[in-house]
């Protein structure tokens, strides 16, 4: 078995840096090491061993062991393994070895670590601050334990200002964003722009979190996240209310009912029927191919309308509970249903068939926002931009969770690495997913829709649960902890990888193809940013300041 | 190749017609299952502080009076209506209505007060036995109901300061 093999091929090599070995089940393993070590386990798994970079994470055990801790998580998607590689560093200035250098992927976590449990990974390539607003002062980490959810920081500096790296020789600064016409969300990137050519760029974003983690270790319990958690996006909340579930559902040993997990199944898939349609529409509006954009709302609605019946809101379907889930699917909402992904099927059919052969928007997309698949492995890309580069990783069938083993679909693939082999592989993911539906919808089972929890959850055990979001894997990891509510409970949205590729996909492109670029990983930027606790009117005073978007703009006639 | 394509997209407009709905010059309507503002029936709550205890919004504050009366409180402003109340209310006193349309520039008109009198058992004078559900929720040490400023504060704080801190965003218009 693989995950025997590759525990031999680790502790023949690094022996007694290994100090634990958890095997919840064959397909997670937790590996207890010496910090010392870490680097080199790491990159050996990534290396040697080709595991995929998920994502790192930093907690506060101090209240616990006096520790910190580090982990992170590989995901070896042939073999359906996860593999967190986790260790324990005290003292006032707690360090790792930083990984970043070998492995890309782990860029972000690591920052996000050094800034919000204050873990410095020592020899980081750019240890720039990520996370938290500029005014907040230096050594205060809002996700230790001894920091109250609602602390507001003395000393905010509210004058302190970004500082933008240096500018390359002859380049001049374009502003993308906070605010842009097509990002409905705020993020920045300031574009370093050669004529047309765009040679590099920088990018801040974070400026909408909301502490949703912070919050959920100190002020919610177990049943009253999953509401929060489906609050993270506003296009695939379903994912992380699933995922977040799932994820303390293993840490607990507990298993959800067989009728839930195939109500789990189909609405994650009704979610990501609505998703594709959404963004296909997008993507067609930032062409310019308006047509298209009406047509795809047009038929995305009925989709909605279902998801309304069924669980009582159109969007934020608040599905899940621990063990189970709380809207049942009567034979109504079947016929419903049945009647909605029939029609859709058909007119999608249409709309396929002729986008395809359309060469207006084909000359549009083509070779543009090239990633390629070594860049997809580097930086750890997931979804369909890893999907359109010929990757084929999927975690509906690598890491089968909810009634997923239970259906049978096909992972839809393109090699042209670009913009069109995205749309491609998301306009003919609506055709699995509604064949997934279909097959969920003969084969559910009666019985009840959440498990009875009679026993409280088990603390500081770990867990981890990966959903394949419209965008990609997302990734929630869970420590479970006293008073109802887990210690640490870390997400992980796809965006918030698949945003790290950006500035490699936009690399010597034009200024022109930018937005289409960007929107074509479908970002999703409150995702990314679901962490941190900031003063709320601090922060959005200084970030979306009229002032400090004018001297942008005027940094760019310099 | 592509002109085919051209005219394939004009005949899915075409086909399509017009779809926008007609709203707000006319109704909406809204499917039986749908979660719109949750309303209490003061009839039937017996003030036991369930609902108040699992949302996940804090949306609700209970607090005793006296011994015989306790409020509660629906702010109703950062609800989410996720039903969570509805579901848990032992006495079925919360429905989530068809309200979605509840824009307003006062506060109060989403919120509601309830006014509970509470029976006494003849013997021990109490209406719960200790722990009352109202007291475990205290005990657990994360909240204290303050009405008066409408929002809740950690136990662990030493006292209450008058003013509203960063608990809460303050969205009422003045
Ligand atoms: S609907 Fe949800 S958020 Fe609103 S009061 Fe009820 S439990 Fe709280
Ligand atoms: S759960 Fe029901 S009965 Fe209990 S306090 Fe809330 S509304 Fe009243």
């Amino acid at each position: 078995m693989f995950i025997l093999h590759l525990l031999n091929r680790l502790q023949e090599r690094f022996g007694d840096g290994i100090s634990r070995v958890d095997m919840t089940s064959d397909e997670r393993l937790y590996l207890y090491v010496k910090p010392a070590v870490l680097r080199n386990v790491c990159v050996f798994l990534f290396d040697t061993m080709s595991a995929r970079y998920a994502v790192g994470i930093g907690a506060d055990d101090t209240p616990y062991s006096g520790k910190y801790q580090v982990a992170h998580n590989f995901a070896f998607d042939g073999k359906n393994l996860f593999c967190s590689v986790i260790t324990y560093v005290d003292g006032t200035a707690p360090e790792v070895d930083s990984i970043s250098d070998r492995i890309p992927a782990a860029n972000w976590s690591e920052r996000e670590f050094y800034d919000l449990v204050g873990v410095r990974a020592a020899g980081h390539p750019f240890p720039k601050r990520l996370i938290l607003p500029d005014g907040w002062p230096d050594g205060e980490h809002p996700l230790r334990k001894d920091v109250p959810w609602n602390h507001v920081p003395e000393n905010f500096h509210s004058g302190r200002e970004y500082e933008f790296e240096r500018l390359p020789e002859g380049c001049v600064a374009v502003p993308f964003g906070p605010f842009h016409p097509t990002l409905d969300e705020p993020a920045h990137f300031r574009l370093y722009v050669e004529g047309e050519r765009i040679a590099g760029c920088e990018y801040r974003g974070f400026m909408a979190h909301r502490g949703i983690e912070k919050l959920a270790e100190s002020v919610l319990t177990y049943n009253e996240i999953p509401m929060m958690a489906e609050r993270i996006c506003g296009i695939c909340g379903c994912v992380h209310n699933v995922a977040y579930a799932q994820a303390v559902e293993e840490a607990a040993a507990l298993s959800p009912t067989k009728r839930a997990e195939y109500i789990r199944t189909i609405m994650l898939e009704v979610e990501r029927l609505h998703s594709h349609l959404l963004w296909v529409g997008l993507a067609c509006h930032i062409a310019g191919f308006d047509t298209l954009f009406m047509q795809s709302f047009r038929i995305r609605e009925p989709v909605m309308r279902i998801a309304e019946k069924i669980t009582g809101n159109r969007k934020t379907y608040a599905l899940c509970v621990i063990g189970g889930v709380r809207w049942n699917l009567d034979e109504d909402a079947c016929t419903g249903l049945r009647r909605v992904i029939d029609n859709l099927e058909d007119e999608w059919r249409g709309v396929v068939a002729a986008v395809s052969k359309d060469k207006n928007i084909q000359r549009r997309t083509r070779d543009v926002g090239v990633a390629s698949p070594g860049l997809v492995k580097r930086m750890g890309l997931l979804g369909p931009v890893a999907r359109a580069s010929g990757i084929c990783i999927d975690a509906r069938r690598d890491h089968p969770y909810a009634a997923y083993d239970e259906v049978e679909f096909d992972v839809i693939v393109r090699e042209s690495c670009d913009v069109w082999a995205r749309i491609l592989v998301r306009a003919l993911e609506v055709f699995e997913s509604i064949r997934i539906i279909r097959q969920c919808l003969s084969k559910m089972p009666d019985g009840p829709i959440a498990a009875e929890i009679t026993d409280e959850l088990p603390s500081a055990r770990t867990g981890i649960s990966s959903v394949e979001a419209p965008r990609g894997e997302a990734h929630h990891f869970v420590i479970t902890g006293e008073d109802n509510k887990p210690r640490r409970w870390r997400v992980r949205a796809p965006t918030y990888q698949n945003l790290q590729g950006i500035p490699y996909m936009i690399k010597d492109q034009t200024l022109s193809d930018m937005t289409l670029t960007l929107g074509s990983i479908d970002p999703c930027f409150s995702c990314t940013d679901r962490v941190e606790t900031i003063d709320i009117r601090s922060c959005s005073h200084r970030v979306y300041s009229g002032r400090e978007l004018e001297s942008l703009v005027r940094r760019k006639d310099k | 190749m592509s002109l085919a394509a051209k005219i394939k997209e004009v005949l899915i407009c075409l086909r399509a017609g017009r779809v926008t709905l007609p709203y707000p010059f006319e109704p909406a309507t809204v499917p039986k299952a749908f979660r719109g503002r949750p309303i209490f029936d003061v009839e039937r709550c017996v003030g036991c502080a369930g609902c108040a205890n699992n949302c996940p919004a804090r949306e609700i504050l209970v607090e005793d009076v006296c011994q015989e009366v306790r409020i509660l409180k629906y702010l109703g402003r950062r609800c989410t209506y996720c039903g969570r109340c509805a579901d848990l209310c032992p006495e079925n006193a919360i429905t989530m209505s068809n309200e979605f349309e509840t824009a307003t520039d006062e506060i109060s008109d989403v919120g509601q007060t309830l006014e509970l009198f509470m029976g006494t058992c003849q013997r021990c004078g109490r209406c719960f036995t200790s722990p009352t559900p109202l007291e475990e929720l205290k005990l657990k040490g994360y909240r204290i109901d303050d009405l008066m400023n409408e929002r809740w504060v950690f136990r662990s704080k030493p006292f209450l300061n008058e003013e509203k801190t960063v608990d809460d965003i303050d969205i009422e218009l003045d």
